[in-house]
């Protein structure tokens, strides 16, 4: 196999090395932390001084900053300005658009839930970046999580790169017997029809072939497993999430508190 | 058709470099066995020559088309390639549409088709299951329908990826057949395979790839004879060989016919 399943970019970094759940905290504590802190520019922050400098201890920033300009800033921008003009608060109108207000109140609003989102998407893709996710599964179904539920969400994320490189196969055997995949659309379509029926059956066999051979291995037995790849689970670790848990209850707290 | 390579390197979007600067020349009419561990990249360097690889570094010409200024649609007049799978390979609802597919694309005419198809299907011995889809064949059949559906396509290089791994012995004999048969009209073929016995009775040349380079390149005769060469892409030469070597027979025997005269000395 040699097709792309996940995001993921196998580097060598202090956050690669972490456990798969230390990196899961900390995303989780990233966000909570976001939505919970009673100070203003806590989201602000956060990305300033916690996720982009994570991504450059992960040696991910290239792919990151590419994720974040291609799919995250456009989202949270169009987030951002129906924020803006569409939540009826504050009376000090800045800007005027036809029937649209945008007042300072809507738009510190809108700043700032803009960039909550960008603190829980941005955290996500620097874990998807950082950590491969069968070994998030792994790691997770040691401590309990039912075997089923990593078996879905992995067959999930990999159904798509399957089913397109074998699409990408059947193409280049349809090339390398003449057919001019740059010709007429109409022509490609045609030619397209008979595929889908390979690619479709082929890759239901593929899940009952796999269903066969994960139950062969006994997927369903209920006797603890051991694993033939060990996660490393230093004090180191348990001790950064712990830190982490703190910090999103002190969050939580001043947040109850001062309200 | 001659294919001339030179000084090809490729180097995979993984970083992994599978081929190391490999030059070589197949003249028109000749029949190659490529040899050589599994990973050494023959099935890389087989991709090549119908443009669906594009060399890193270097180049590859068949006949005066350079690969990397024609698509691969275009060099499929040139040269046919079988995929090691055929399930990889077939994908219409019977074999008769199969392999219509190649010609059709080529732009032959429709008498030139329909002999084309009549005659791959003979020679594969398909002719009774042109109704049938591919996959209610088994896979020893489905193979046989590869072949057809690239032999069909009448171009004078032929390219088999492994055409006898996992066939039966009444199927590599077809293939052999098959081989003889384009090798009888001028084309040439080339064939990698794992089946040492197979490349010994079938091809005249023999190139051993070894890490993404030509390890050996010479008649079969004499590329058997160095068999410690050989051991280090995981190749033993042929039973019959090793048999003579070890009785201490003067010559590098390949085949039966060669052991016997030489014993008879
Ligand atoms: N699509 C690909 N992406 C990355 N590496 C590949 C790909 N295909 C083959 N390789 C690697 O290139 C090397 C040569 O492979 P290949 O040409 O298939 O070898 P052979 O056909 O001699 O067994 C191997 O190390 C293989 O793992
Ligand atoms: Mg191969």
């Amino acid at each position: 196999m040699h097709e792309r399943l996940s995001f993921y970019i196998k580097r060598n970094s202090v956050i690669h090395h972490l456990n798969p759940l230390t990196k899961l905290t900390l995303v989780l504590a990233l966000i909570l932390i976001a939505f919970t802190s009673p100070w203003y520019w806590t989201p602000h922050l956060l990305v300033l001084i916690a996720i982009i400098p994570l991504s450059f201890l992960g040696k991910v920033a290239p792919e990151f900053f590419k994720t974040a300009l291609r799919l995250i800033l456009p989202a949270a921008g169009f987030l951002f300005l129906m924020q803006a003009f569409f939540q009826p608060v504050g009376e000090t109108v800045i800007f005027k658009f036809y029937f649209l207000d945008m007042t300072q109140e809507s738009l510190m609003f809108a700043f700032r839930n803009a960039t909550r989102v960008i603190v829980m998407v941005s955290a996500f893709t620097f874990l998807l970046l950082t950590t491969h996710p069968s070994e998030l599964m792994s790691d997770l179904t040691r401590r309990g999580l039912p075997g089923q539920f990593a078996y879905v969400i992995i067959s999930t994320l990999q159904i798509l790169p399957q089913m397109q490189a074998k699409a990408q196969t059947i193409i280049s055997a349809q090339r390398s017997r003449g057919l001019d995949t740059e010709s007429s659309f109409i022509r490609r379509m045609g030619s397209l029809t008979p595929l889908i029926g390979p690619l479709v059956f082929g890759s239901l066999a593929e899940v009952e072939e796999r269903a066969i051979a994960i139950e062969a291995r006994g997927f369903t037995s209920k006797k603890v497993k051991t694993s033939l790849h060990e996660i490393p689970d230093p004090s180191s670790d348990k001790l950064i999430r712990w830190v982490l848990i703190i910090l999103v209850i002190i969050s939580i707290a001043l947040k109850l508190w001062l309200s | 058709m001659k294919i001339q390579i030179d000084n090809l390197r490729f180097t995979y979007p993984t970083g992994l470099e599978a081929l190391r600067g490999i030059s070589l020349t197949i003249e028109a009419g000749e029949q190659v066995a490529i040899v050589g561990q599994n990973g050494a990249g023959k099935t890389t360097l087989v991709r090549h020559f119908n443009g669906l690889l594009q060399p890193t570094v270097g180049s590859v010409l068949i006949g005066d088309w350079d690969t990397k200024k024609y698509p691969v649609a275009k060099l499929a007049s040139r040269v046919g390639y079988v995929f090691q799978n055929p399930d990889e390979q077939l994908f219409s609802k019977d074999v008769g549409t199969e392999i219509r597919f190649g010609p059709r694309n080529l732009g032959y005419s429709k008498e030139k088709i329909d002999g084309l198809v009549k005659r791959a299907l003979a020679l594969t011995e398909l002719s009774d299951k042109t109704e049938t889809n591919p996959y209610d064949l088994s896979p020893t059949w489905r193979k046989m329908v590869a072949l057809a559906s690239v032999i069909a396509m009448d171009t004078p290089i032929v390219i088999f990826d492994e055409p006898t791994t996992g066939q039966d012995a009444p199927s590599i004999t077809r293939i052999a057949h098959v081989i003889a048969e384009l090798r009888r009209e001028g084309k040439t073929v080339i064939t990698i395979t794992h089946d040492i016995d197979f490349c010994a009775e079938n091809f005249e040349r023999v190139i051993a790839l070894s890490e993404g380079q030509v390890l050996l390149d010479g008649a079969a005769i004499d590329v058997f004879g160095q068999d410690e060469i050989l051991a280090q892409t995981y190749v033993e030469p042929p039973q019959l060989t090793r048999l003579g070597k070890r009785l201490g027979l003067k010559e590098t025997v390949r085949n039966q016919e060669e052991f016997l005269n030489a014993l008879k000395r």
